[in-house]
């Protein structure tokens, strides 16, 4: 029995966030992923960035898990013919530099279909391989501004608001999505594509219903918690400190429903809420009762007596609650993992359990830079000892 | 039936999606626009979908329901009666993947339970798409997107940077529209294809999809900072200094993590005096002084003009992106460069820009064939059979 992607092998040349999520989720499909870094250009996201307001690596050891690591110096020649190599003997090659830069390392996609005839390379970048912004520079904040994502999210009366990591996740998703919607296709023609994800394209399929309005002539703006149907719909103050439950209610079933779980059944003959356009019209005096109830109550416990009830409700979490939550460690959504040095720390698995074949998920921590080249430069690619020495010494393996 | 484009990577797959929801039905998004022929299962008086707003125009045409059903057909069948369940039963015998989002305890009666479906199609990639997903204490929980967002953490983490600044009293506000579903949905077809890849080794099989686990996967980074020691907040998820930053005419985002993006963005400022300062070289100072560069940085962008700043900013390295309304983001032409719109047809309304993909495959953008179906326009092939003579010929040639 196997996992889904067992037998894909990945080059993966890629940084930061995005990129590096994709593959990470790959490889806990069963794909083996090789990443190449070097001591002189490790991933950046290897090093702590003090912008965020942390010492440590920001986010590394979550996307490194699962893969296998080794050094290879792509402005090196023989490093590139090392990396060239490498992409022979793989199905995917990955990268996130800027658009051009690969190209100009010699690795660019028809250099590499030159060694590999069907390779499938992923590039995933902030504004795509073409277009007049294709050589702009961004991170997760800024995809979310270009792709309209972030304007419509906040408060009517407030700025819009930056999207994290979030984002960048969402790009690497996508982008696994299509690495392997390619590998179909090359598994029916035998050809190899050229996966091109541009991350702010990926912040705008978002929001497409929102562009749809804007193309019709509508100018869509931020609502905060509102819901354009729903009422009530929001997120309301709990008993506790900065504690909170989110609750919709969807119809009016559910808001008879509502009105008996917070003991005032007499609301459901109020003209004022009699159905959802009367509650969204009087919706600052219904989020004032609401308010009134959920104050009373910890968010769990009001969380559980609306879901009773049939209505969707649930307390805002927190990471302590995400990683204490019998539901999400039943269902490996949240899982321990062991890393090299023998610490132990929670991580997120892979969203998908399959009914047939191995186990998905993490199977091993974040590698040391360089940790696995035993196994790829000596029993993938056939290097000996002294080739791998002699690499070193001249710095192709550095 | 409408034909996907030839170099579309799916096509000649057939997936059939019953979907109440965004989550489900953005599956089939995707994997009609990879070149699926996509059929989407609708009971006699529609999709909810169809009634979810917003809406276009005064004709409550779903612009949701528009951009989640495009390039779709609508198959029409009563679930509920035995002539309904025969006429899915011969949908599913033909297709390779089913993404139903009906809730786990009223499948059985529907015929669509995962133990019926795999005896009666050995062969079908089953994708249940739920809110807490198929097993698990919360399975049976409704989960509308403000829930499943809070569910997951990400909806706690917002507002951050300046909205947190400006409204810090106000409760944890929303990304807008269905980020959380649409993860789900991202998920769902990573893993159809996923099972589909190994198919012919382990048969058909049913992929349990979870909103919540798969928004909590884009949102990964939390948890490993809480095995670091911190649980993250939005009052402090702030970046030192840059974010969201206003300008005479709009907002734009600004986030520098490398030296050389500093200089650049001194040079941007114009090398103001405080700029200049020696201590700041290094990132741990910056952020150590992050409040004073900022208010240094706010000032100076004050009367500045949007265009301006982001057109100077990337040319000079400056990792920096103006915060785009909708509007902006249709008009862009970037995004018109790349054709990331495509006019499709929409009943009621006329022709408008839909989005196509975040996502290409070669130089060419992938194609939108049509728009959201009507209600029942599927016509299934006539059997061989009933054909005229010359047609049937044909088609047992095929």
């Amino acid at each position: 029995m196997t996992k889904p992607l067992e037998g894909v092998r990945i080059a993966d040349f890629t940084v930061h966030a995005a990129g590096p999520f994709c593959t990470h989720m790959l490889s806990q499909l069963g794909a083996e992923c090789i990443k190449i870094e070097s001591a002189h250009r490790p991933d950046i996201f290897r090093k702590p960035h003090p912008v965020y307001g942390r010492l440590g690596p920001a986010s590394f050891d979550q996307v490194a898990s699962n893969k296998l690591s080794i050094r290879i110096n792509l402005k090196h020649p023989k490093g590139v013919d090392l990396a060239k190599r490498l992409v022979g003997i793989s199905d995917v090659a990955a990268e996130s530099f800027r658009p051009g830069v690969l190209a100009r390392l010699g690795l660019g996609y028809d250099a590499l279909r030159a060694v590999k005839s069907d390779i499938v390379l992923l590039s995933v970048s902030s504004s795509g391989q073409s277009g007049p912004d294709s050589h702009f520079a961004g991170y997760a904040p800024l995809f979310g501004a270009w792709g309209g994502l972030g304007y419509l999210t906040g408060f009517s009366d407030g700025p819009p608001v930056e999207m994290r990591h979030a984002m960048d996740h969402t790009v690497g998703l996508n982008a696994a999505l299509a690495v392997v919607a390619a590998l179909h296709q090359r598994r029916a023609t035998g050809e190899g594509r050229h996966v091109d994800v541009a991350a702010r394209e990926v912040a705008s399929s978002l929001i497409g219903e929102a562009l749809l309005q804007a193309a019709a002539g509508a100018q869509p703006s931020r609502i905060g918690n509102d819901h354009p149907r729903m009422a009530p719909h929001g997120v309301y103050p709990s008993r506790g400190d900065d504690c909170w439950i989110a609750i919709a209610v969807g119809s009016d079933a559910e808001w008879r429903a509502f009105v008996n779980v917070i003991g005032k059944p007499e609301l459901a003959d109020d003209t004022r809420f009699s159905s959802e356009s009367e509650r969204r019209r009087h919706s600052v005096s219904l989020d004032a009762i609401v308010s009134g109830w959920t104050k009373l109550w910890s968010a769990e416990e009001a969380a559980v007596s609306l879901q009773r009830a049939g209505v969707s409700a649930h307390a805002s979490w927190t990471t302590r609650e995400i990683v204490d939550d019998p539901h999400l460690g039943e269902r490996r959504s949240i899982v321990t993992v062991s890393e090299p040095d023998g610490r132990q720390r929670a991580a997120v698995g892979v969203p998908m359990r399959f009914s047939q074949g191995e186990d998905v998920g993490i199977v091993r921590g974040t590698p040391a830079l360089g940790e696995h080249e035993d196994y790829v430069f000596g029993d993938l690619l056939g290097l000996s000892d002294a080739e791998r020495r002699s690499l070193q010494d001249e710095q192709a393996i550095y | 039936m409408v034909q996907p484009a030839q170099n579309a990577p799916l096509s000649g797959m057939k997936v059939v999606v019953r979907a109440s929801s965004v989550g489900a039905a953005y599956a089939g998004r995707l994997l009609c626009i990879l070149g699926a022929e996509t059929l989407f299962l609708e009971p006699p008086e529609g999709s909810p979908l169809r009634k979810e707003p917003p809406f276009l125009g005064e004709e409550k045409v779903s612009a949701l329901f528009a951009y989640l059903a495009a390039g779709m057909c609508s198959a029409v069948f009563d679930a509920l009666d035995e002539d309904g369940r025969a006429g899915i039963a011969a949908l599913l015998e033909e297709a390779d993947i089913f993404i139903d989002d009906t809730p786990s305890a009223q499948r059985a009666a529907l015929d669509t339970d995962p133990q019926t479906l795999a005896k009666r199609y050995p062969r079908l990639v089953h994708v249940s798409v739920l809110p807490f997903g198929a097993s698990g204490p919360k399975s049976n929980w409704k989960g509308e997107e403000i829930g499943l967002l809070h569910a997951c953490g990400e909806g706690n983490l917002l507002p951050n940077g300046l909205s947190f600044e400006v409204l810090p009293d106000r409760p944890p506000v929303k990304i807008y529209g269905h980020f959380a579903s649409l993860q789900g949905g991202i998920a769902a077809a990573l893993g159809a294809l996923s099972a589909l890849w190994v198919r012919d080794e382990v048969g058909g099989q049913f992929v349990d999809i979870s909103i919540q686990d798969a928004a909590l996967a884009v949102g990964a980074f939390a948890v490993q900072r809480f095995g670091d020691g911190s649980v993250e907040h939005r009052s402090s998820r702030s970046f030192r200094f840059g974010g969201v930053l206003r300008c005479a005419d709009g907002d734009v985002e600004l986030l520098t993590l490398e030296d050389r993006q500093w200089k650049a963005l001194v040079e941007l400022l114009e090398r103001p005096a405080w700029a200049l300062d020696p201590a700041l070289d290094t990132s741990i100072e910056r952020s150590r002084r992050g409040t004073e560069i900022n208010a240094n940085i706010r000032a100076w962008m004050r009367d500045k003009k949007v265009s301006d700043i982001v057109a100077r900013g990337q040319t000079l390295g400056v990792p920096i992106a103006r915060y785009n309304t909708p509007a902006e983001v249709l008009a862009d032409p970037h995004e018109r460069a790349r054709g990331l719109f495509a006019p499709v047809p929409i009943e009621g309304i006329g022709t408008l820009d839909m989005l196509v993909a975040p996502f290409r495959f070669g130089a060419e953008p992938l194609a939108l064939r049509q728009g959201p179906p009507a209600l029942g326009d599927y016509s299934p092939p006539q059997p061989i059979s009933q054909r005229q003579p010359a047609e049937a010929m044909q088609a047992s040639a095929r």
